[in-house]
């Protein structure tokens, strides 16, 4: 059925727009490109996490406790549903680096004498095992290592419980709970050169911290491993455990690193999807205005096949065969863009997470799967097209077209607005109403590329805000200082009077159940003291809020989890201390973006674990202009201090990894949501410039000169992506808001923030790329052969 | 009409290759004519002698290969693109053969289009008063007929007081009584409005009617005659 004379002409027919061409086949480009390189990403990384986490058997559940007895491990081994567990130490420690004034905080990990496979095993990266030669042998994870220059034959001084210990590094490995490491003091970024994990010989740490014969963590795997049975064994363990002072008990998907890795993946995968269909989409309507163009222009052509005896089959397919080479080449030019993003994105998530073997894979499927889906959506580009032809009688078709209809617009019945416009704004009016099909992909095209690119800089300023928020507008500390156990009173008087210091402020952090009837969350509760000024939670409306006598305040999130409101009362059973359940009221909510938070007054909260008066961090504020070195020095002697955070290093490192890769991201961003604004426009111009040649022409002849007739095409333009432009930004504080209901995580809450600076950046942007493609229909207009066009019959 | 009149403009020794790839064709050669101010210049000839392509030299749409043009003395030959933009808009009207209206404007919208540009322009209305379809100002070319749609063109074309008239073929497309309507309506203009006028034709029987009538062959002028008593339209037969 396919015509070779008739596949000539389809190669001729496209060749003569490679203006249009172009333009399509970019946007069709970046659509298949951005599928197959986010889905493929996206596999190769899932896979190289899945292929990590079991070669490295990573736990499905992870207890804390405060010391329980080695033979509990056979017994939590026989509940049901468990299928493997290992008990070990795990301790906050502090470093002390030579060339650093500043203590380091720590987590050091037990680890078996001699290396037999465990649940959460190491990957060494460089130096070896333990070699029992010293009792004193360290592994270090290796970007702690890498970041201070530390390698194995070094030695390190850490402070483990309350003993200075002088370390021989032997090696350096990377695990498979620590992808994304996250200090524990807080934030949403890790900070190798300080924060370390220090595995040690099982004996040498139980030794140590008073743990002989005993474990204060237990991890272990499941047969059953969904969500709901982890959670019941869990509860199983957890009364079985009961009187060794369980602390926490968590799915290890729930942990920082796991979660941060799984919610970058399934966000990557939503990506995948959407932002490829906008894309192709947009793509297909282009085409249709294109084909259709073109079919009309072939009117008689297409009389003449049928006429001498083409049937509508025939004239489909050839005109289906349009689709198919657009389709094909967008394929063919979008898998080699995709193998591009692929492997750039997958260097860049390398640089990210610690994952090893995170390699660039062939996915022939995902090929064909690509290209499958651009020639579908090729295709729908030319329906439009293939209809008119097929309902065209051939008698009727080798007459030239009906005149172009004399009709007006509805416009014109407003003689108000009608009757003062130039003619120019009246042929622009009636070009834009007489194809509304055009104008309306025109108007779309432009919204979807506002709407992306005012979303792509609006999430650099949601990170700035929670930055913001979360750095500047409630902590307010220089340092925080966490303590091994409950102090009294004395503690903060002592610290205040150390070089530097002018305020200390006093902390109680305790892990909390909190349940509304089925609804239940373990997390830390943090007690205030009444006149609290180093940290101040806020309101909605950024108010400080006021820390209640009695009872809590939650930051929504918790609340939303809880299904609680203000006025609600929960279960609160505090994992220390008495453990007693009692209830407390909620008494107001306030907002934050970084983890989960909830306040009560310190008193009430010491109330509740049974204490008198005792704090378990402490915020300290500097005199300003101070260093804090002397004030490390007396710190790193004290073995109570388990961890020492630096409120503007947080800072600083969020900005660091986020800033940096953002950047990018955005200006890739942007670039490609302009390439759809910009094949678009160049797309129409193109299209209204082959018909009303002659109108270019009779302009020319009466003296317009090529930029005045441009005035008259352009008008066509800007006010359609005028209106393109105002419901772009709708549509981009739509996206924002989206993004932040959806892409909110526990970890990190999306804020939805839109600066009026932003929006006129993104019109900015719109009108910039809107004038370059005029400059290219200017240069058309200069280079149309009028003459010519005049000269030959309608 | 003894004494000489002004001449408006000259064309000297003009000639016009077209380069179709490896080969030459010669549109115009050696052709030399001079129009003089307010005349009705006739210039007549077979399919494919030039005609057109000489009155798209005189019209400042296309320059000459060889040769010379002058305008009141200004050498058109080698103007700038932007100086025979501003020459089309200032001296010359340009009457088609298919019209070349704009379809999505009115009668009265296309003659604003020339007014818009113009230095010293006539009121609109005034010109299609001048073609005689006030009643039809508001409608759209498709809902005229192609002499209607020609006076308007007619009208556009003198809408922005230009000296010098250009009809290509003007009636080419139309039947007898619409044709000479047609020329009527250039001759009035002509002789009221003091237009010089220039048309081309391949039908020699409007050859008549003209001050002066050039006959083409080949891309050269055959001869140039003058009729000292031009036929009056109405008495025009074909
Ligand atoms: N743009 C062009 N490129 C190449 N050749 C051309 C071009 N324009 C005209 N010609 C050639 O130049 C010659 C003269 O053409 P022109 O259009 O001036 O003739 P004409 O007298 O107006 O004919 P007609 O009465 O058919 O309109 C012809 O042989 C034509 O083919
Ligand atoms: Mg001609």
């Amino acid at each position: 059925m396919v015509s070779r004379t008739l596949l000539r002409k389809t190669r001729r027919d496209l060749m003569s727009r490679k203006g249009s061409l172009l333009a399509l086949l970019a946007i069709v480009t970046i659509g298949v490109g951005s599928y197959l390189g986010m889905s493929a990403v996206h596999r190769d990384l899932d896979g190289a996490r899945h292929r990590y986490y079991t070669e490295y058997r990573l736990a499905d559940f992870q207890v804390d406790l405060k010391r329980a007895p080695e033979f509990e491990i056979e017994r939590v081994k026989n509940l049901p549903n468990v299928s493997e567990v290992r008990g070990r130490v795990s301790m906050a420690v502090l470093l002390d680096l030579p060339d650093l004034a500043e203590p380091i905080s720590g987590t050091a990990i037990s680890m078996p004498e001699t290396r037999t496979p465990v649940l959460n095993d190491l990957h060494l990266s460089s130096g070896s095992w333990f070699t029992g030669r010293e009792r004193r042998e360290v592994i270090l994870n290796d970007s702690f290592a890498k970041a201070n220059g530390i390698q194995p034959g070094d030695r390190i001084k850490a402070l483990l419980f309350d003993k200075q210990h002088d370390l021989l590094v032997v090696g350096t490995a990377i695990s498979p709970e620590f992808v994304y490491l996250i200090p524990p003091s807080g934030g949403l970024a890790p900070d190798p050169a300080r924060f370390g994990v220090l595995y040690l010989p099982e004996e040498f740490l139980q030794e140590s911290c008073d743990q002989e014969g005993a474990f204060n963590q237990l991890i272990g795997t499941t047969h059953d491993r969904s969500d709901k049975a982890i959670d019941s064994t869990l509860d199983d363990i957890e009364s079985r455990l009961d009187l060794y002072g369980v602390a926490n008990t968590a799915r290890i998907n729930e942990t920082a690193s796991v979660k941060f890795l799984a919610d970058d993946l399934e966000g990557l995968r939503v990506s995948a999807r959407v932002i490829p269909a906008l894309f192709l989409g947009v793509a297909a309507l282009i085409m249709n205005v294109l084909i259709g163009r073109m079919i009309t222009q072939q009117r008689s052509t297409i009389g003449t096949l049928k006429a001498i005896g083409y049937g509508n089959l025939a004239i489909t397919i050839h005109y289906l065969g349009y689709g198919v080479f657009i389709g094909a080449l967008g394929g063919i030019l979008g898998i080699a863009f995709g193998t591009w993003i692929h492997s750039a994105m997958l260097g860049l998530y390398r640089t990210f997470y610690t994952v090893p073997d995170i390699r660039p894979h062939v996915f022939p499927d995902l090929w064909f799967l690509g290209m499958a889906i651009t020639l579908v959506f090729a295709m729908f580009g030319t329906v439009r097209g293939i209809r008119y032809a097929a309902r065209l009688e051939p008698a009727e078709a080798m007459h030239p077209p009906p005149p172009e209809r004399g009709n007006r617009i509805l416009l014109e019945r407003i003689p108000i607005f009608w009757n003062p416009i130039s003619f120019r704004w009246k042929m622009i009016l009636r070009a834009v109403f007489r194809n509304p099909f055009r104008s309306a992909v025109t108007i779309l095209a432009c919204v979807i590329s506002t709407g992306l690119i005012l979303m792509t800089l609006s999430n650099v300023d949601a990170l700035d805000y929670v930055m913001d928020y979360q750095f500047a507008k409630i902590s307010h500390e220089d340092l925080t200082v966490g303590l091994r156990d409950p102090v009294g009173m004395e503690a903060s008087q002592e610290l205040k009077l150390l070089g530097g210091v002018s305020e200390v402020e006093r902390q109680l952090s305790v892990s909390c159940d909190l349940r509304n009837g089925p609804y239940e969350k373990r997390m830390g509760i943090l007690g205030l003291v009444s006149n609290n000024r180093l940290i101040t939670p806020l309101d909605s409306e950024n108010n400080p809020i006021p820390i209640p006598e009695k009872g809590l305040v939650l930051s929504e999130r918790v609340a939303e989890i809880l299904h609680v409101k203000v006025g609600d009362t929960l279960n609160v059973r505090a994992l220390i201390g008495s453990r007693e359940e009692v209830t407390a009221p909620v008494v107001a909510l306030v907002k934050t973006y970084l983890s989960l938070a909830a306040y009560a007054r310190i008193d009430y909260l010491n109330r509740l674990i049974g204490e008198d008066s005792s704090a378990n961090v402490l915020l300290v504020k500097l005199h300003p202009g101070k260093r804090s070195g002397t004030l490390y020095k007396e710190l790193k002697q004290r073995p109570s201090v388990i961890a020492i955070g630096e409120r503007a290093r947080a800072f600083s490192q969020i900005d660091a990894t986020f800033g940096k890769n953002m950047g990018v991201m955005i200006a890739i961003t942007v670039f490609f949501s302009g390439i759809i604004a910009f094949g678009s426009i160049l797309n129409t111009a193109l299209v209204s410039l082959s018909e009303r040649e002659r109108e270019v022409g009779t302009l020319r002849v009466l003296g317009y000169t090529p930029y005045q007739v441009l005035q008259i095409f352009s008008g066509e333009s800007f006010l359609l992506n005028s209106i393109g432009i105002v419901f772009g930004f709708g549509a981009g504080v739509g996206l924002v808001h989206l993004i932040a209901t959806q892409y909110s995580t526990e970890l990190f809450r999306f804020p939805a923030v839109i600066h009026f600076f932003r929006v006129i950046e993104t019109g900015s942007i719109m009108v910039l790329i809107i004038g370059f493609a005029q400059i290219l229909v200017f240069l058309l207009i200069k280079k149309l052969r009028w003459l010519e066009a005049l000269q030959v019959k309608e | 009409m003894i004494e000489r009149a002004e001449v408006l403009l000259s064309v000297q020794s003009a000639s016009k290759i077209y380069k179709m790839g490896e080969i030459d064709v010669p549109a115009l050669r050696d052709a030399s004519i001079d129009i003089r101010d307010g005349e009705f210049l006739i210039i007549v000839g077979p399919s494919g002698s030039g005609k057109s392509t000489l009155l798209n030299l005189i019209g400042g749409m296309d320059r000459p290969s060889d040769g010379s043009l002058s305008f009141l003395g200004e050498d058109l030959a080698h103007y700038s693109d932007r100086k025979l933009t501003l020459y089309r808009k200032e001296q010359i009207g340009f009457v088609f053969q298919f019209y070349n209206l704009i379809p999505t404007l009115t009668a009265l919208e296309n003659v604003q289009v020339a007014i818009e540009i113009a230095q010293d322009p006539m009121d609109p209305m005034e010109a299609i008063r001048l073609v005689g379809l006030e009643d039809r100002a508001d409608h759209f070319p498709a809902q005229l007929s192609g002499g209607e749609q020609q006076r308007v063109s007619i009208a556009r074309a003198i809408a922005s007081n230009p000296r010098l008239l250009l009809c290509d073929e003007p009636t080419g497309a139309l039947d007898i009584e619409t044709s000479k309507q047609v020329l009527g309506l250039l001759k009035r203009l002509n002789r009221e409005l003091k237009k010089t006028v220039v048309l081309i034709t391949h039908n020699s029987a409007i050859a008549g009617i003209g001050d002066r009538i050039a006959y083409i062959r080949d891309g050269r002028f055959a001869s140039i005659d003058e009729n000292t008593e031009p036929t009056p339209v109405e008495e025009v037969e074909w």
